[in-house]
């Protein structure tokens, strides 16, 4: 790891201030950033620790009006927090395995949802594309663990946030506190597919900080359900985010949101479309799988992911549902 | 490595040592900067107009296992290597050093974490507990390991210990889905985990004996 300079300001103000030079980085938990400057894959100049600022923590709110999850929250005190057990179990559930006990102890919100890739060329060094002398390692590589959309271009790499998926389905918004002041966008546009080596697949401007998400009232029904190869110590190989609104039994509006299927958290507009206007019932939950699956191009060593997602996406709908049968 | 510049201790803006001391939630005293820097800051703390920014060598107080400890780190020292190479606190192991084994676990303010992926800057003020605290005696966890054979070669035992006793501070009575559930963020190479598992359910019924 490279040296830097280290600043903790107690306030927003101070951090963005802090962050305002070139090769400035937020730390919060360190389980992301710590581990990418011991592996030179970022060598930031200074380093701006956020959680000494008290205003990032906590949550407030309810289902009815809305909650409200401060970006310094811990992701302990996310799973130990009632109306998101309760009210918001697509978040409560894509929380609870994520890391280890330590690692929850550790992260918070805003650095689960800015945390960078962990495409392992990436990590190793080549660069968030990890194309070397016109070839993509990852295409010609190992990719076993990366993305089957979007695979067309260069940007190969899944984005590691368990935390995304149920805050998009949600709908939910961030707000963001930069040198210009603040601005709240949704969640989702806090991606994007990178088009070039330099892009970043994050959006967010030098300098600026998330501070909170906003979480509209729980209607509906909402859920998780993840695939992992391992129960710990790992991320999920695919996991599957809904929110549904129903009128009188039938579909009137959904979200579906997929983790570990592409280089940003992946909307299925395609699951959302078969799903509008049925009633939601087995059959129509693995119509509406099958869907999510159509335009998927995986690479050489993941199609196991296809038939996943569509298993995946399918009992995230039947856990909505309140219906378990794998588990019976 | 970077040679110390006492210079970057005045940006920005020439803020003040005061303010990083309120900044990490300590109190004054507890971390002052060395050497030049000091009176680089000495002369920039009348504009007191924002946090500090710390460079090179940084003088930080860690309260380890009830004692307050003084010693010299730089900014990305881990609280790991500070424990092990500057204060000579060598039950937290470095294993993978990546926050992917649990070998360095300490308790920080009552919650286990990986003190290889921590600062030791960001660790003032806090309360850091490590094996060499716990109780060896027939209520304590480590006993309970030894009763259990919870360990072979023994590197991974010093965390699942404090991940042991941190999860019996919080819940003294787990279930085994509990305890499984609570030692999730450890690895042992060596298979130990029956044993590791039935030591946690054992140090529970004696430290209530106690
Ligand atoms: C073994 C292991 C298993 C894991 N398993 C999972 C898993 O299953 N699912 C999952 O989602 N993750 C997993 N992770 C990743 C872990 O959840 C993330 O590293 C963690 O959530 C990041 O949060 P942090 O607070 O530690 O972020 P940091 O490491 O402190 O920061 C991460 C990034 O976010 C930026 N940042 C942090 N806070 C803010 C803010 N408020 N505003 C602007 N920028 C900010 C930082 O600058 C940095 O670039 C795992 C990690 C490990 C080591
Ligand atoms: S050495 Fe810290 S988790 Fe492995
Ligand atoms: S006893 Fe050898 S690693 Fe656990």
């Amino acid at each position: 790891m490279n040296a830097f300079d280290f600043a903790a300001p107690t306030t927003v103000e101070d951090a963005v201030k802090l962050l305002g030079v070139p090769d400035a980085e937020a730390l919060s938990g360190g389980t992301d950033l710590l581990g990418r400057l011991k592996d030179y894959a970022s060598s930031p100049k200074r380093v701006v620790y956020l959680k000494d600022v008290k205003a990032l923590a906590g949550i407030s709110g309810d289902a009815t009006d809305g909650l409200t999850i401060g970006a310094g929250t811990r992701l302990a005190d996310v799973l130990a927090d009632k109306a998101v057990k309760e009210s918001y179990p697509a978040l409560w559930q894509a929380t609870l395995e994520v890391g280890t006990p330590q690692i929850r102890n550790m992260a918070t919100v805003g650095g689960n949802l800015l945390q960078r890739p962990r495409c392992w060329y990436y990590r190793a060094g080549n660069g968030l594309l990890a194309v070397k002398d016109g070839k993509s390692l990852v295409r010609e590589g190992d990719n076993r663990y990366h993305a089957i959309f979007e695979t067309d271009g260069d940007a190969l790499f899944v984005n590691p946030s368990s935390l995304a998926v149920p805050l998009i389905a949600l709908g939910a918004k961030a707000v963001v506190a930069g040198p210009r002041g603040e601005r709240t966008i949704a969640v989702e546009d806090l991606y994007q597919i990178p088009k070039s080596g330099k892009d970043s697949e994050l959006t967010l401007a030098p300098g600026e900080v998330v501070t909170k998400l906003v979480l509209p009232p729980a209607k509906g029904l909402n859920a998780s359900y993840e695939a992992r190869q391992k129960q710990a110590h790992d991320w999920p190989i695919v996991l599957a985010s809904v929110n549904l609104n129903l009128d009188d039994h039938k579909v009137a509006s959904s979200r579906i949101v997929v983790y570990g299927v592409a280089p940003i958290p992946w909307r299925s507009k395609a699951a959302e479309e078969a799903l509008a206007g049925k009633l939601l019932n087995p059959e129509s939950a693995a119509a509406a799988a099958a869907a999510s699956i159509a335009a998927a191009k995986p690479l050489s060593m993941n199609a196991y992911k296809v038939g996943l997602t569509q298993t995946v996406v399918k009992r995230a709908l039947m856990v909505a549902m309140g219906n378990r049968y794998w588990e019976g | 490595m970077r040679k110390h510049d006492p210079k970057n201790g005045e940006e920005p803006g020439g803020a003040s040592r005061r303010d990083f001391l309120r900044g990490s939630g300590l109190a004054a005293a507890s971390a002052v900067l060395t050497g030049a820097a000091t009176t680089a800051l000495d002369e920039a703390r009348a504009a007191d107009d924002g946090p500090k920014v710390l460079s090179g060598e940084v003088e930080i107080t860690l309260k380890v296992n009830g004692e307050d400890r003084k010693t010299t780190v730089e900014p990305r020292s881990t609280l790991l290597d500070t424990l092990r190479n500057r204060l000579d606190v060598t039950g937290p192991k470095r294993v993978c050093d990546r926050a992917s084994c649990g070998a360095c676990t300490a308790i920080v303010d009552g919650d286990p974490v990986y003190s290889c992926t921590t600062l030791a800057v960001t660790c003032q003020g806090k309360t850091i507990e490590t094996v060499e605290s716990f109780d060896v005696g027939e209520q304590g966890v480590p006993h309970a390991f030894h009763q259990n054979d919870g360990l072979m070669c023994g590197y991974c035992t010093p965390g699942f210990v404090t991940a042991c006793k941190a999860l019996l501070d919080k819940n003294p009575n787990p279930t085994l889905d509990e305890v499984r559930r609570g030692l999730d963020g450890n690895i042992c190479r060596c298979g130990t985990y029956i044993g590791v598992l039935q030591a946690a359910l054992d140090a529970a019924k004696a430290m209530k004996g106690a």
